[in-house]
């Protein structure tokens, strides 16, 4: 900008150009204490730049023996593995489904009218929301055992509090004027249920249903870590041993299955909407 | 020559039984897929024996405390008391405190990288395609592949401790936000940019002043969600041995001591609680700034 053009400008609208020096310096001061913060943390943490540049090396030549993937003889064994994993998630996202259904419908304003009630209920749902599954398959394998049992369980208690927080807001925003159609009609309450909230409800739920299937995938595949089977269990295995062409295998064989499961997934879920 | 009610009726009858058809396809499939599951998953009849309500609640059982209500007070030795079920509460609150910290390390640094990323994929702001298509692969990459396998390899890389955290979680935030970021740089209203660029802006000048004052609040309520996510994924993340309270959860199990995981648990909730009030104070206060 020409300094005629700015000095016009200036003399017209000086706030919009210069903000206040009071405002500047603590802006800047802000900037400095949020940084000093963050370097304590960095401190407080023993992030040091030494470890930075061994493990960047390490990191280095784990990539480098990656180059080429190799299945190393088991590819079997580990598209068993796999379909273990998308079994996990499946039946994990089924039997959080059935579940969180009730506690859906419980937790809709619409059904349960009382604002204290509702409310706690609700609450008691965000406390449970937060837990990530791999906490949950901690200790469920220690409770039933090695296997995918417990990872299927450990999902499905992830997912519960999530799906019913999801569902009973699709209750609560389904249009009434359908239901209160069907109900003039003379239709029984049943008949109301499925004629005039289920087809709102239903692609809704289960969109939100698919969504979490395609999330499950992604988190069976690590509860093998645990102990909780499927490919987590053989990945964590083979870097163990530091059998990075392996390890390399099958994350790209893992990748490549999360994507189809995406896409079919959101194929459904695009013909749903 | 047929009525228009009878062609009515036979388009009516065909359209009914080919959605019957596919809703009982639909639901043959479901129902095989959902046996396959439960039997691959080994949900029923494995070597878990053939009871697990009543292992479920052996399960509990052994997470009870045994709280004993006259006791509570008491000190660590006596069975029963807060004190014993507790017991190396300053070690835990150090642990959660250190998650807290990894969480907001790695928020802080993904979203910076985040911001760069985004300049780098928005279709407005960089004009050579080729770059765009490999950030944005690059970014999609790192999406698909779960916290947990990065965070597997680079504890190998990088040792047990917060750093392998911190830096799974930098690179996952860089993924997600990077995309969201971008999106939002898309959306911008165009004619601030085109104003500065009549000025003779350079392209740093016009993210400067012409991007930045629009995005920032959008960027700012994303990075503190996305802050409350990585906190659940710092907690997880220690489990795999990279550092925080999941090594406090990852001991207790080695010990076998359910009671101390469900107090562990306690901390994890309760800290994920307090953050996300944090996080959506803040965000609601974004928001109104935005409207005022």
């Amino acid at each position: 900008m020409p300094r005629q053009a700015y000095d016009q400008a200036l003399a017209i609208a000086p706030d919009a150009l210069r903000a206040p020096w009071t405002r500047r310096a603590r802006d800047l001061v802000l900037l400095i204490l949020a940084l000093a913060a963050l370097v304590g943390m960095a401190i407080d943490l023993e992030l040091a730049p030494g470890a930075l540049m061994t493990g960047f090396g390490k990191l280095g030549r784990f990539l480098g023996e990656m180059v080429p993937p190799s299945s190393g003889g088991q590819s079997v064994r580990i598209l068993k593995a796999l379909a273990e994993t998308l079994a996990m998630a499946f039946a994990g996202t089924v039997i959080a489904a059935v579940v969180a259904l009730p506690l859906g419908v419980i937790g809709a304003k619409t059904v349960v009218a009382n604002p204290a009630l509702h409310f706690a209920f609700r609450r008691f749902l965000d406390i449970f929301r937060g837990v990530p599954a791999l906490v949950w398959a901690l200790i469920l394998v220690s409770a039933f055992g090695l296997g995918p049992f417990a990872g299927v369980v450990a999902l499905a208690l992830a997912d519960i509090p999530n799906l019913a927080k999801l569902f009973s807001e699709a209750l609560e925003n389904s249009d009434p004027k359908p239901i209160e159609g069907v109900r003039s009609a003379g239709a029984s309450p049943l008949a109301v249920m499925r004629f005039g909230l289920a087809p709102q409800f239903a692609p809704v739920a289960t969109s939100q249903t698919l969504f979490f299937l395609e999330g499950n995938f992604r988190n069976a595949g690590v509860l093998g870590i645990v102990g909780a089977g499927g490919i987590g269990f053989e990945l964590d295995e083979r870097i163990r041993i530091f059998a990075f062409d392996e390890v390399a295998f099958i994350i790209l064989l893992y990748m490549v299955a999360v994507a189809c499961l995406d896409t079919l997934s959101r194929a459904l879920r695009n013909r749903l909407a | 020559m047929t009525t228009a009610v009878e062609t009515f009726e036979r388009d009516r009858r065909r359209m009914l039984i080919r959605q019957r058809t596919q809703a009982a396809l639909g639901l043959a499939i479901f129902t095989v897929l959902l046996l396959v599951s439960f039997q691959r998953s080994q949900f029923f009849g494995s070597d878990i024996g053939g009871d697990p309500l009543g292992r479920m609640a052996d399960f509990l059982q052994r997470m009870n405390p045994g709280l004993k209500p006259e006791l509570l007070l008491e000190d660590r030795q006596t069975r029963g008391s807060l004190h014993s079920w507790f017991y190396a509460l300053p070690i835990w609150l150090r642990a959660a405190w250190q998650t807290v910290e990894m969480a907001i390390l790695a928020t802080a640094l993904g979203s910076v990288l985040a911001l760069g990323a985004s300049f780098l994929t928005a279709q407005n702001l960089m004009p050579f395609a080729p770059v765009r298509f490999v950030v944005r692969r690059i970014l999609e990459a790192i999406r698909t592949l779960p916290d947990l396998i990065m965070a597997l390899i680079l504890v190998a890389a990088f040792g047990v401790g917060p750093l392998a955290g911190v830096l799974t979680l930098t690179i996952s935030t860089l993924g997600g936000l990077g995309k969201l970021f971008a999106e939002i740089n898309e959306e911008i209203d165009p004619r601030q940019l085109e104003a500065l660029q009549a000025a003779g802006a350079g392209p740093l000048k016009k993210i400067r002043y012409g991007v930045m004052p629009q995005v920032l609040p959008n960027y700012a309520s994303y990075a503190l969600i996305r802050l409350e996510g990585n906190l659940a994924g710092a907690a997880a993340l220690g489990i795999v041995g990279a550092g925080g309270i999941g090594l406090e959860l990852q001991r207790a199990i080695t010990y076998t001591e359910f009671d101390t995981y469900l107090a562990i648990l306690l901390i994890i909730i309760a800290m994920i609680f307090l953050i996300d009030l944090f996080s959506e104070a803040v965000r609601h206060r974004l928001i109104g700034l935005e409207k005022a």
